[in-house]
């Protein structure tokens, strides 16, 4: 469904470019899970945000990313507006930031669904409260009317994922989405997430630099390195035969005595 | 620092070295003319021509340069020096001191900079020095919030901390550690106040407030040549006025490089 | 509330304090305060007597100040005593001037300011370029020297303002005053532009913003609602600091345009030191100066839901 192809991003500077991406591929099929991992500062989140087109500014973006056979580096304007809307959701790192900190809760949903995707506000404020309930919120009500600063990071993730899974798009981009909050409420989130993503059968491309969690919720893995994909294949492949020393690095760095599971939501 | 900063570096330098050579440089006397060269045209005789009373707009303009940049050059330094001492103090002691501090300065920030100066010359009578001094005081706040911000910053860190329990003298670190560290944003905060200044004193000139005709002074000259402008004869109101808005352009231009308006404690 | 309430209490301490000290700064002046008041004048031992009476002189210090503040505060400002009128009277023939003069600066400045603050933010190219350099080189324009150039440009040369006055008449008022307004207004419009400008492409390229596109909201609502919305807040302080920065800067346009406002009777007051006058405006404008200020702050406190009602967290 998802397929890039020799992705490349660079990012013009003063006096030079910075190669971000080189020669990246990555392909998503339908209803799976991806995984994408790769210490701090690998380029995952750049690879993410050249799906949605929201690279910076000064990033040139080159190779191909298609969906569902559609070149997405040739979309603009309203094409781009309804492949955002429709087809591909996003979860971020930093709930806090992602919510416009002078608007309601409610306005963050209601804004997705109607001014998005073109629901009417009546059934778009309606569906909010649902949305909310569906992610295992109880006080809806004062939940929909709060700011964000009033509420907590796990609670605004799952507004995050409420609004993501909205529209139900077919691919959801997560990243690191459990990894600002606190740790009684990581696995939470985490089960939350891929219950959505099970339930509506979407595919998911998940970014992580914990490649424990990744190999508990995914298909398939991708390792990737300053900017390079090295090495991709299926959790126990990658755990009893890594190919790339990188890959058996991290598998040495994670903490002692974690195990391996393949239960839905399995993270802990 | 840029070739516009070059350029912003080399005006003021020429300004600076104008108004020191004036006695040696400027061609004729600057409050003396003759009734006969009234309104000349630029010649080589006179550069810029002569104003309204047959003086030399040239020679004005240089011997202006002096009390055009001895006011803000008193300002900036006695508020320099009040502001670090006053912030430097209520740091150092803290406590009811600080707080006494800070309610005087609300005090002084109730006033309009042009008000207080105002107020001085209904007291003390017109001049340059009751101006400066008055505008002294009024900006003494701006310099000592910045400084007390940073300065309580430092003094929370480690390394002041550590001496201190060592017996080593409050004045000795604050002169050692304290002033250092606050001495760039001393200058930059300088540099900006400075041309704020030169406009506020100019403005004082220009009202009959400051300095005192038959003396050549920038704003003095912008005033006495507005009856001639009207008149059809810009020469001495324009060339005045553009070396009051080229030199705190240029210097504005060389306080943003340094470090920005915020070192000058202005919010704006 | 308890954040008004504050406030408000701070602010009347302020103008308490700022009062005694407008009160006591002819203390300040060489020479008893009667030969201070009196600035050599030849004045008849009736009008003496009203100056003592006024001033109080014949009672210790703190019961003179204490019956000047309360005159003050019940709006008796005493009489002026280069033209023996009452202060009070002087003030509110100019006061309607000084008003529209400030509230049309403060509309240039939200509107030329903020809007090609806004212009220059939100577009890349040559919009941007022209209104960043006019904001360099605006900001160090006194607003006496922008005077001069519009006075003679536009009425004198073009003849499509009047030079000097200040009408009669609302819309006569406006024709008068506008170019004043543009004077006074030109230096801070300046400082706004440039600060909206650096406000909206910080929130262009806030994370909030870029994942409302990414959720694909329209990208002119991802303007308005989260751009320009929240770049505001910032903006609004700078706004309202230059507004009440205007009050002082009144003096100077009103003096060069020969309004008859305010500012000229301060300038005039001070020059003759006309010290009634001079003391009745500057507490006038310390006020003035302060509620704007305080305004400012309700406001911002009332656009931006993290202020002030904090509530869990
Ligand atoms: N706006 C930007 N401008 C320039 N360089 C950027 C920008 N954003 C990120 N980078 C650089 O791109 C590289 C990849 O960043 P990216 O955010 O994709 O890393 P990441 O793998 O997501 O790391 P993390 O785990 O910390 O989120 C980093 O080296 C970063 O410094
Ligand atoms: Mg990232």
């Amino acid at each position: 469904m998802l397929d890039i192809r020799g992705l490349n991003l660079a990012i013009a500077g003063e006096h030079s470019s910075r190669q971000i991406l080189n020669n990246v591929s990555i392909t998503v099929d339908s209803g799976e899970a991806v995984g994408l991992v790769g210490e701090s500062g690998s380029g995952k989140s750049m690879t993410l945000r050249s799906i949605l087109r929201t690279e910076p500014r000064n990033a040139r973006v080159t190779g191909s990313i298609t969906l569902d056979g559609i070149d997405v580096l040739a979309l603009r304007g309203e094409p781009l507006r309804l492949m955002r809307a429709r087809d591909v959701s996003m979860i971020a790192q930093n709930p806090h930031a992602v919510l416009n900190p002078v608007l309601p809760i409610r306005q963050y949903l209601v804004e997705g669904m109607h001014d998005a995707q073109g629901l009417s506000v009546r059934s778009a404020r309606l569906r909010a409260g649902e949305l909310l309930e569906q992610v295992g919120i109880d006080h809806v009500d004062r939940v929909l009317g709060s700011y964000p600063h009033q509420l907590s990071g796990g609670m605004l993730q799952r507004v995050v994922i409420a609004g993501a899974i909205a529209g139900r798009p077919r691919l959801m981009l997560a990243d690191e989405p459990t990894t600002a909050l606190d740790v009684t409420t990581q696995a939470e989130v985490m089960a939350i997430l891929d219950d959505c993503r099970r339930e509506l059968g979407m595919a998911m491309l998940f970014v992580t630099h914990d490649l424990d969690l990744a190999a508990a919720i995914c298909d398939r893995i991708n390792v990737m390195k300053d900017g390079v994909v090295v090495e991709t294949g299926a959790p126990e492949q990658l755990r009893d035969d890594p190919q790339h020393h990188y890959t058996r690095e991290l598998m040495d760095s994670r903490p002692a005595g974690v195990i391996w599971t393949r239960t839905a939501g399995g993270a802990e | 620092m840029g070739p516009l900063g070059s350029i912003a570096v080399g005006f003021v330098a020429l300004v600076v070295l104008g108004a020191l050579l004036a006695p040696i440089i400027a061609p004729y006397d600057p409050t003396i003319g003759s009734v006969t060269q009234r309104y000349q045209g630029p010649s080589m005789a006179h550069l810029l021509g002569t104003d309204q009373a047959g003086r030399d707009i040239f020679s004005r303009l240089l011997w202006g340069a002096r009390s055009s940049l001895t006011g803000p050059l008193i300002v900036v330094v006695i508020t320099a020096v009040f502001g670090t001492t006053l912030a430097l103090t209520s740091v150092w002691w803290g406590g009811i001191v600080d707080s006494f501090m800070s309610r005087v300065l609300d005090l002084l920030f109730a006033f309009p900079n042009l008000l207080l100066a105002m107020l001085a010359i209904a007291v003390f009578g017109p001049s340059l020095t009751t101006a400066a001094l008055a505008l002294s005081i009024a900006y003494i706040p701006y310099t000592a919030r910045v400084i007390r911000s940073t300065a309580m910053r430092e003094r929370n860190l480690p390394y002041t901390r550590s001496p201190q329990l060592q017996g080593i003298s409050g004045v000795t670190i604050t002169t050692r550690h304290l002033l250092p560290n606050v001495a760039p944003l001393i200058v930059t905060g300088a540099t900006i106040n400075f041309g704020f200044a030169m406009i506020e004193l100019a403005a004082l000139s220009f009202l009959g407030l400051g300095v005192q005709p038959p003396q050549a002074d920038w704003g003095l000259m912008v005033s006495n040549g507005q009856q001639s402008l009207l008149k059809g004869y810009p020469a001495e109101s324009v060339l005045a006025g553009l070396c009051i808005v080229l030199t705190v352009a240029a210097l504005g231009y060389i306080g943003e490089r340094l470090g920005g308006r915020a070192a000058a404690g202005r919010k704006a | 509330m308890m954040f008004m309430t504050r406030r408000l209490l701070a602010l009347a301490g302020v103008l308490v304090v700022s009062s005694f000290l407008v009160f006591a700064a002819m203390y300040a002046a060489p020479g008893s305060p009667e030969n201070f008041l009196v600035q050599g004048r030849t004045v008849s031992p009736d009008v003496l007597a009203a100056i003592r009476e006024q001033y109080s002189l014949d009672d210790p210090f703190f019961v003179r100040f204490w019956n000047w503040l309360t005159n003050v505060l019940q709006g008796d400002f005493g009489q002026s005593l280069a033209n023996r009128q009452e202060v009070g009277d002087l003030l509110a023939n100019r006061l309607p001037t000084t008003l529209m003069l400030v509230l049309l600066a403060a509309i240039v400045i939200v509107v030329l300011g903020v809007g090609l603050g806004i212009g220059a933010g939100v577009r890349d190219g040559i919009v941007d370029k022209v209104v960043l350099l006019g904001s360099n080189l605006g900001f160090a324009v006194p607003t006496f020297f922008a005077a001069l150039l519009l006075m003679s440009i536009f009425s004198v040369g073009l003849g499509w303002f009047p030079v000097f006055g200040s009408g009669t008449g609302l819309l006569d008022r406006i024709w008068h005053l506008t170019l004043p307004a543009l004077a006074l207004a030109l230096p801070s419009a300046a400082v706004v532009a440039r600060i909206t400008r650096t406000a909206i492409r910080e929130e262009r390229d806030s994370e909030h913003s870029v994942m409302a596109s990414a959720r694909g909201v329209p990208a002119m609502l991802v303007l308005r609602r989260h751009v320009i919305r929240n770049s505001m807040l910032p903006v609004s302080t700078i706004v309202g600091v230059h507004i009440a920065g205007l009050i002082a800067g009144s003096f100077v346009v009103e003096y060069a345009f020969t309004l008859d406002g305010l500012g000229t009777l301060l300038v005039g007051a001070v020059q003759r030191k006309d010290f009634a006058v001079v003391q009745a405006i500057a507490i006038i404008l310390v006020a003035a100066f302060g509620i704007i200020n305080l305004l400012v702050d309700v406001l911002y406190a009332a656009i931006d839901p993290r202020v002030g009602t904090r509530r869990s967290k």
